[in-house]
């Protein structure tokens, strides 16, 4: 298979060459980063959500420590607790944010102490003091600590309708899985652009099409590429999963994946989709200043995908414009994904999806191949659609 | 193996650049591809590896239309020089011979010998824009030559190159077709292609005005040039034969176009007549004089 070896020969270059380039390099450590960001800024801005840091006062009454974390365990907090030598020190930390809050009580239990905190009191912490120290009170009362046990334990919270905590956690892991697709479509598929452009401008295209066939070098360009694109998601959703895990910055939903799954399958019908697109339009381009010019179309049909993505469809992912664009190509790759991730489509509409999409891209890739491989040779700067679609057939 | 050009014919809109264009280039032969600028021959080139697919005609190889697997073992140099600018030159060149068919290996050693060759061994691993203009000529090249090409198609490849890289390049090409390769170059460097070629093919107009064995070529033209400088003659002797045509006139130096029937020694006694003879030379004429006539007739 001839063609095959020479689709494969361009692929290799492509991820060879772009692989080491440091437009990749720079993609991947931002989108590292940013993927990094998206999931501590939830922890910087409200603090930490699993852990509290309390001060201690001393002296302390015997087993209050023991007694504080017993208390927290149904609230799946753990606590730092420190001790400071008095009252004064303790709330000198507490200024500083070394604790977040300071428990004082007697050594001997003669009263029930007092909880310090600064500006808004944490209802959990609260709670946990509370607990504590009528626990602790009430065995130095005479009651049994196996009695007490029994008798703390609160009752079990049954949630009715949805869970609101995942519902959040879905939302913001489907907004995270659009930006990402959207992102990934886009700069991967430029690359495609600047490629072909780059190609022609620097002439080596003639030499390449001398052994060739123009939709060849084309559909190897877009696996090439597609593949570092694929790569890159990889890296992103290994490192997104890991520093969930890590932080426990929220539980992640059961549907999350199968999501993710479906954010590389959507990354491929995409990617291919608009690079296909974006070839074409690259073709007709003479030069890489032209580039952003010539991706314009593509562009805005991207941009109003990705806000339909957005807006309406998290706004009612079973909404009417939800499932009209699951039938609109260019959106469908941001459309599906995010339905999915509230459980909000069917197998069944996702697979009809699919294929209207594939068939999209067929139908582009037999048009723009013949774009392409019209145009690929003009010598003569901007070519027209019409000139081009022209110069193929002779 | 010939290549054989039959009766292309290849429109742009209004514009006809290849009419009935016909020719054949022999192997083990160099045949320099003429004709003026906007005359059709980059059209016919870019025929024989189907970067343009011509209205009638055929171009064939080895007496049958051409495959893809045919044109595996074509090397081609286009006009418009273009290689990776950011790649580097030994993995350009061996992505080049890849997509001719040679494993990874072949290509690497045929790299290795081509860049040996050109004394580039040890830019290897060098960003092709890294390399002087001079140097990028040869590894655009090597392109054309990594893969032991069957058939050198080459469009204007002295264009550019500085005296030391047209010698190596006709050197090159000179050693290609002693080993039975089909060489097809274009030029206008005429002078250039008298000495190096053994056939031409001259195009005007999309259609070939002349073509075949040059020094048949020029024995069968119907003119005689003769140069003749007589000393102290100002060149002004002949001025009284209307039959002659003088075609250049330097102090006393004259270079006559005259019918091939001409009396020789009619002239040679006119000259002497004239004066002291310091020149006479008698011969068809020169490439450069064989173009101007045909594509001028």
């Amino acid at each position: 298979m001839r063609r095959l070896s020479a689709i494969r020969l361009v692929a290799t270059r492509e991820i060879r060459e772009r692989g080491r380039s440091r437009g990749f390099l720079a993609s991947v450590v931002f989108t590292q980063l940013l993927i990094v960001a998206m999931l501590l800024l939830p922890r910087v801005l409200g603090g930490d959500g699993s852990t509290i840091k309390v001060g201690l006062a001393e002296p302390v009454p015997t087993g209050l420590a023991a007694a504080l974390n017993a208390s927290a365990t149904p609230y799946k907090l753990s606590l730092i607790l420190r001790t400071y030598p008095d009252r004064a020190a303790a709330e000198a930390a507490l200024k500083t944010g070394d604790v977040e809050g300071v428990l004082a009580v007697p050594a001997d239990l003669s009263g029930p102490g007092e909880v310090v905190v600064k500006g808004r009191p944490d209802s959990r912490l609260q709670a946990i003091a509370t607990g504590a120290v009528t626990g602790l009170r009430l065995v130095a009362s005479g009651i049994s600590p196996a009695g007490l046990a029994a008798a703390a334990t609160p009752p079990t919270l049954v949630t009715l309708g949805p869970d609101r905590v995942t519902d959040d956690a879905t939302f913001f892991l489907a907004n995270i899985g659009v930006i990402l697709l959207f992102y990934s479509i886009y700069s991967f598929g430029f690359w495609v652009l600047t490629g072909v452009i780059e190609e022609k401008q620097s002439r080596v295209v003639e030499v390449v099409l001398s052994t060739v066939r123009p939709r060849d070098l084309l559909m190897g360009k877009v696996f090439g590429i597609g593949l570092l694109g694929i790569a890159q998601l990889f890296l992103i959703i290994a490192t997104a999963l890991v520093a969930t895990a890590l932080t426990k910055s929220f539980e992640l939903p059961a549907t999350t994946l199968p999501t993710m799954a479906l954010m590389l399958v959507w990354f491929v019908l995409g990617f291919t989709l608009y690079s296909t697109a974006f070839g074409a339009l690259g073709a007709l381009a003479g030069r890489l200043e032209e580039a952003s010019n010539a991706s314009t179309p593509i562009s805005l049909v991207a941009i109003a995908s990705y806000f339909v993505a957005i807006i309406a469809v998290t706004g009612e992912p079973d909404g009417l414009i939800a499932h009209l664009a699951t039938f609109f190509p260019p959106a469908a790759p941001m459309v599906v994904p995010i339905r999915a991730a509230f459980g909000a489509i069917g197998p069944l509409e996702i697979i009809g999806s699919a294929l209207v999409t594939i068939a999209a891209t067929y139908a582009l890739f037999v048009v723009g191949g013949r774009i392409y491989a019209g145009a690929v040779l003009g010598t003569t700067g901007r070519m027209k659609l019409r000139d081009a679609w022209r110069a193929a057939s002779r | 193996m010939a290549l054989e050009i039959a009766a292309l014919t290849k429109r742009y809109g209004e514009v006809t650049a290849l009419d009935g264009a016909t020719f054949a280039a022999a192997p083990g032969r160099l045949l320099g591809f003429l004709g003026p600028n906007g005359a059709g021959k980059t059209t016919a080139m870019r025929c024989v590896f189907g970067l343009v697919r011509p209205e009638s005609g055929a171009v064939q190889w080895d007496g049958r239309p051409i495959t893809d697997a045919d044109r595996l073992t074509f090397g081609y140099m286009p006009e418009q020089r273009g290689l990776y600018p950011r790649m580097r030159v030994g993995e350009q060149l061996v992505y080049f011979a890849r997509h001719h068919g040679l494993s990874a290996r072949d290509a690497r050693d045929a790299v290795a010998t081509w860049l040996e060759r050109f004394g580039l061994a040890d830019r290897t691993k060098a960003r092709l824009e890294e390399l002087s203009h001079g140097n990028q000529q040869r590894i655009q090249l090597a392109a054309a030559l990594v893969h032991q090409p069957r058939l050198l198609v080459l469009d204007e490849p002295f264009s550019g190159l500085d005296p030391l890289g047209m010698a190596t390049m006709s050197e090159v090409l000179r050693e290609r077709a002693a080993d039975g390769v089909t060489v097809v170059f274009s030029s206008h460097q005429l002078d250039l292609v008298e000495d190096v070629c053994d056939d031409v093919a001259i195009i005007r107009a999309g259609r070939i005005v002349a073509s075949g064995d040059l020094g048949a070529l020029k024995a069968a033209s119907g003119r005689r040039h003769v140069d003749i400088e007589i000393a102290g003659s100002a060149g002004r002797w002949l001025d009284d034969r209307t039959d002659l045509a003088v075609v250049e006139r330097s102090g006393d130096r004259l270079r006559v176009v005259a019918d091939a029937a001409l009396d020789l020694d009619e002239l040679l006694g006119l000259a002497r007549k004239a004066g002291p003879i310091v020149r006479f030379a008698y011969g068809p004429p020169t490439l450069s004089e064989l173009f101007m006539e045909v594509v001028q007739r």
